[in-house]
Order: structure tokens, then sequence, then C-alpha cells
């Protein structure tokens, strides 16, 4: 169970790190604006475009990732129990 | 054994094993009967099964050294500099990454138009805005008795020595929420209510009516501890039924 704890945890900070430094550098247009959640400039070289893409992923893997650990791999664990001792 | 027949002496510290079901150890029915004392009775459980690995340990030919606990080197320091290090790395890594932002020199002669303190004195500043509670008393004519922001000052000192004497009122002998659900919710009211006065600090820009958020700032931390007290309620019959599980596996009953 800890170490399910453990990799949810990592999941959620370690790609919300990666997400927030990004997104600081993306979707931040001024710090009085919406900040992490602003549009990003529409002018950017391809690396930005890839660094928009990672962007995304990795917020969506932070919630995701966490999902899986917490709430789906301890359901699937329980599921598996209930059918194996029926 | 004819020690079993002696069952109101001591614990036995002799270590001769695992303590069998004795007169002493209660039925499923008793066990599942007695819901007060919950901390009291989940103490006795750890107790009794750190007894039984102490008798076990003795029994062992496992030999014990007389360590009171690890040398600061190298055990202690690396996992410090470990620690240590991983933060310091997270500092340079923040500062490099995200610069922090350097506004504008403050203009001395001009009000900004947020006056608020730091976000954790946000409660505090918050019961300073009590003014609408201070009642006008009808034997001064109408008059308050004090001032709204002395009012405001007296609400704080309410507030801290509440949280002064919590500890006289309860000792904290439960470990879990679980054990104690009434004091768990308090906690929980307290937690709230530090969220809501907060909240209610920064009426101005909270978009609701300032009557109406004064309101939910009282009302919304009981129905969360009501709330709370009907959860851990509810789950104190499986909190009972993991223990007598765990306990039963070890001492099966009569």
């Amino acid at each position: 169970m800890a170490d399910e704890f453990a990799k949810g945890l990592g999941l959620l900070t370690g790609a919300g790190l990666i997400w927030m430094v990004l997104a600081g550098w993306y979707k931040t247009p001024s710090f009085a604006g919406s900040q992490l959640t602003g549009a990003p400039p529409s002018d950017l070289s391809m690396l930005g475009e890839a660094a928009l893409i990672l962007l995304e992923s990795m917020f969506w893997l932070a919630i995701f990732g966490a999902l899986l650990f917490w709430v789906g791999v301890p359901l699937g664990r329980e599921l598996y129990a209930k059918v194996n001792s029926e | 054994m004819a020690d079993d027949e002696h069952t109101d002496d001591a614990a036995r510290t002799d270590g001769t094993g695992i303590v069998p079901p004795d007169d002493e150890t209660p039925t499923w029915r008793e066990r599942k009967e007695r819901t007060t004392g919950l901390s009291r009775l989940t103490y006795e459980y750890f107790e009794r099964s750190r007894r039984e690995d102490q008798d076990l340990r003795e029994e062992s030919d496992y030999v014990e050294r007389d360590v009171l606990a690890f040398p600061v080197w190298p055990h202690e320091l690396i996992r410090n500099l470990a620690l240590t290090s991983f933060f310091v790395g997270m500092i340079f890594f923040l500062a490099s990454t995200l610069p922090p932002h350097l506004g504008a020199p403050a203009n001395p002669s001009q009000t900004p138009s947020i006056i608020l303190p730091d976000w954790y004195l946000y409660w505090s500043f918050g019961l300073l805005k009590l003014g609408p509670l201070n009642p006008d008393l009808a034997i001064l004519g109408g008059e308050k008795l004090m001032a709204d922001r002395t009012y405001g000052v007296v609400a704080n000192l309410v507030v801290v020595g509440f949280i002064a004497i919590v500890p006289f009122l309860n000792k904290g002998s439960a470990r879990r929420p679980v054990e104690q659900p009434f004091w768990a919710s308090v906690g929980v009211m307290g937690v709230v209510f530090a969220f809501t006065i907060s909240v209610y600090s920064m009426k101005t820009h909270v978009p609701l009516d300032s009557h109406l958020l004064l309101d939910l700032t009282f009302l919304v931390p009981p129905i969360a501890g009501a709330i709370a007290y009907a959860v851990l309620k509810t789950m104190r019959e499986g909190y009972m039924y993991d223990l007598n599980r765990r306990y039963y596996k070890l001492r099966p009953p009569k």
C-alpha cells in the first residue's frame, strides 16, 4: 500500500514540477495577469511546440498517474481478490 | 500450566511465550459491544503484541546488543546530507528555471487597492472585521460596550484562549481520529473555521453578500464538524472489526 502511495505521490509531484516550470515559461504572459494558465504565444519555434505538448502531457500525467496508483491499483486489487475468493 | 489458573496475577515477565487465551480474554461479543475507551483498547492491543514480540525475542538465540541509537557518522549524516542536497538542489532549480518577478518600487504616497496581510494572518484579520457581531446594548441606549476594533482584538484573544485550553480539556491519548470522533470533529471545526474566517477577511473581494458571508463563516464549521463526527462514528465499527481480526489472528477465541 505504501509503495503505491509513494509511486502516485512521485508522479504527482515530479510531473507537477515539470508542468509548473514549463507553464511558467510558456503560459505566463506577465506577472500581473493569469499565471500558469495564460494563453501561450502564437509564434513558437518547433522546440516551443514540443514543449507545449510536453506541458500538457505532464499535467495529465500528474493527475491520472496519482489517480491510477491511489485509486485504480487498489481498486483492481480489491476486485481481483473478490473475484478470486468467489 | 499452573499459571493459567491464576489469571489475576500481574503480566508474566519471564518470557514464557505467546499468552494463551485465558479468563481475561474477552469473547467476540464482549469486544463487539465495547465502544468506549477505544483508544485504551487500541493501546492494549498493541502493547500485548509488542510484549509477545519481546517474549519471542527473548526466547530466541538472537544476541541483542545494547544499541541506544545509530551513530551520527555515517548513518545520520549521510541521510541528512541526502535530504539537504535535495532541498538545496530544489532551491537552485526553481531559482534558475522560474526566477522571481521584480516589480516596480512601492509608491509610499498611494494606498494600494488591496490591503491584506500575509495569507497566514488572514484568520486574525477576519476576526478584526467582526463588527456586525458587536451587540448594541439597550441598557446603554443602543450604544456599544466597546468599539468595533476593540471587539475584534477581544475576538482574537477568545480564539487564541480556546486553542490554549484545548490540551487541558483533552489530553490527546487517541492516536487516530476514529478513536475519538468528538475531538476529531472539534479539530475539523477549528480548521474549517480558520478557512472560513480567512475568506471573510477578504469579504470585499468575495462575490457574495457580506451578511450571507458572515452567516456562512459561522455556519459552515459546525456543519463540517457534524459531518466529520458522523463519518468517524460510522467508521468505528470497521476499525473495531480490523482490530479484532488482527487480535484473533494471534489469539484465537475460545
